[in-house]
């Protein structure tokens, strides 16, 4: 394996991305009008209320989250899509390529406008609602963002395998995979709350046990015992999985002719 | 265990009884046989032709040997690299361009070109002088900062062109690349074809519609349909393989009867004062001819001898 390679290659979708996403429009309002809308809306709603400070922090780390995840997975899956829209997805198929380049380089991506998009909305929330988003420490914040960029990552993977086995009638998970994460991930009430199967799922979801831990440092009552532990656990394992299943989802394209079919 | 072929080096592509189906619909599943067991071989360094008539099997054909598409059946070698166990190593020494081509529709000229080189493993400035390069050799110069969705068809095809040979490959796949061009743009972009194999050696497989094309570019033609290959070599092998014979048109007046029945004649029409025979072999039939009619004291005011063009072998093989 050729390293500088692997890197370069990485790295022009690293590329590719940043560039189409600074001559696109919708950028603006995906990192920067629905996530402030989002939170702002949240706030008031807390508000109005009246939830204390503890509450308050609860749902608009949930929201911070949430806003966090969904860029940075919809970064990923338009490492597919972006091909796919432009019907040329064939020509980086053809080239010496594997999937986990084209995830990475999105992701890296994904990552950097997760950052600041986390960064704007702490920043609001600290302003306009009085929740420090930082308190938990350093070492905390990154537990938490690099869980919360792991499960964009499996997210976007799987929409890109998605994608790659249905084309373009699959474009819509892109949009949808996240809100079922909102559903079920705990994103605005404890998951104690839900029914006990739907609880059950809850807890297959490492965003669940990034949130839980995360608040704890708030005083919120820890629903796992290791949350932390449990959550990279289970995303190393998703993390696998996404990726086997893209790899054989190309495999199958090429086999069916749905990679020529989406570049026509 | 799989068995291994014996591959002539000589050849860049030795493909054995290759066959592809694609299958549609989960619940009534529709079969479309797209190719019934293709042998191919192409020779290094040789411009190879694919031609046949639309859903005859030729894009599939080459997206095989592309690697876009796996075969269901047969065995393919290219480059001395089995296709579906090497495809990896294969992708680095090949490449394609389409005559319809599609790009990121925001990306500039050079930034489509320096991301695809960046595939390939190209950096810093080994890949801007590549970039700087292609640019140049497809006249993209004043267009290096257009976005894709601003350029004109032309410029497309060039870019696509451009792109392929972003990894300097040693074989080219071209499909239909003089699609919707101009004339002077597709003599600009034969001339590209061209050059590629005089200058770099490179092997290319093509696919066309335009027959005067591959004539003027393609040692050799391959003509595919219904998912078969019906006839291969250079366009006089199939003119001649398909016998459509040659036509020496005479203006001798009154025609002899015994042109009729001369050897080597298949037929003769009278037509406008021209009597039109068609004979197997023109080069071989006309001394004859000439001969006879001379030693008989006839004038022979005017003398044609029309081979058949290769669309006219097209027509015979398509019908």
């Amino acid at each position: 394996m050729n390293w500088r390679a692997e890197l370069v290659a990485i790295w022009a979708f690293a590329i590719r991305n940043l560039v189409m996403a600074s001559r696109n429009v919708f950028f603006f309002f995906e990192l920067l009008f629905w996530p402030i809308v989002g939170v702002v809306s949240i706030g008031l709603m807390s508000r109005f209320l009246a939830l204390g400070r503890e509450a308050t922090a609860f749902v608009l780390l949930g929201t911070i989250a949430l806003s966090v995840v969904q860029v940075c997975q919809l970064e990923v899956a338009y490492a597919v899509m972006f091909d796919v829209w432009s019907k040329s997805i064939k020509h980086q198929f053809l080239a010496p390529i594997g999937v986990r380049h084209l995830t990475l380089g999105s992701w890296i991506v994904g990552m950097m406008r997760g950052v600041t998009i986390f960064a704007i909305l702490s920043v609001l929330g600290w302003w306009a609602f009085g929740v420090s988003v930082l308190a938990p420490g350093l070492v905390a914040l990154l537990g938490f963002l690099a869980g919360c960029f792991l499960t964009a990552w499996i997210i976007g993977v799987g929409v890109c395998a998605l994608i790659t086995i249905f084309g373009n009638r699959a474009e819509a998970f892109a949009w949808a995979s996240a809100n079922m994460v909102l559903l079920l991930a705990g994103i605005y009430y404890p998951i104690s709350v839900l029914p006990a199967p739907v609880a059950a799922v809850a807890a297959w979801i490492p965003l669940t046990h990034f949130l839980d831990a995360y608040r704890a440092h708030y005083g919120f009552t820890s629903e796992f015992a290791h949350p932390l532990a449990i959550g990279f656990a289970l995303a190393a394992a998703y993390a696998v999985l996404a990726h086997a299943a893209l790899v054989a989802a190309v495999r199958h394209a090429r086999g069916s002719g749905l990679l020529l079919k989406m570049s026509e | 265990m799989r068995r291994m072929l014996p591959f002539d080096p000589m050849l860049a592509i030795d493909a054995r009884d290759v066959a592809k189906t694609f299958r549609a619909g989960w619940i009534r599943r529709r079969d479309t046989i797209a190719l019934r067991g293709v042998s191919l071989a192409v020779p290094r360094g040789a411009i190879v032709g694919v031609l046949g008539p639309n859903g005859a099997g030729k894009t599939t054909l080459l997206s095989i040997f592309a690697t876009l598409l796996t075969p269901d059946r047969g065995t393919v070698t290219i480059l001395g690299h089995d296709l579906v166990r090497d495809a990896a190593a294969l992708r680095r020494r090949l490449n394609m361009a389409s005559g319809r081509p599609s790009f990121l529709w925001s990306l500039r000229v050079a930034e489509i070109i320096a991301f695809y080189g960046r595939l390939y493993g190209l950096s810093g400035a080994t890949l801007q002088h590549r970039v700087d390069e292609l640019i140049e050799t497809f006249e993209l110069t004043a267009y290096r900062r257009a976005q894709y969705n601003e350029l004109s068809t032309g410029l497309k095809q060039r870019l696509a062109l451009a792109k392929a040979l972003v990894n300097e490959p040693e074989l080219l796949f071209l499909d239909e690349p003089t699609l919707g061009l101009d004339p002077d743009v597709s003599v600009r972009v034969r001339a590209h074809i061209v050059a590629l194999r005089r200058e770099r050696g490179m092997t290319i497989v093509l696919t066309t519609h335009y027959m005067r094309e591959a004539e003027e570019l393609c040692d050799q033609i391959a003509f595919i349909k219904g998912g078969l290959i019906l006839a291969q070599g250079t366009a006089d092998d199939l003119k001649r393989q398909i016998g459509l014979g040659d036509v020496i048109a005479l203006r001798v007046e009154p025609p002899p009867a015994w042109l009729r029945t001369a050897p080597g004649v298949v037929r003769c029409v009278e037509n406008d004062g021209w009597v039109e025979c068609t004979v197997d072999d023109a080069e071989k039939r006309l001394p004859e001819l000439l001969r006879q009619l001379y030693a008989e004291g006839r004038t022979v005011r005017n003398v044609q001898v029309k081979t058949p063009a290769l669309e006219e072998v097209f027509v015979e093989l398509a019908r």
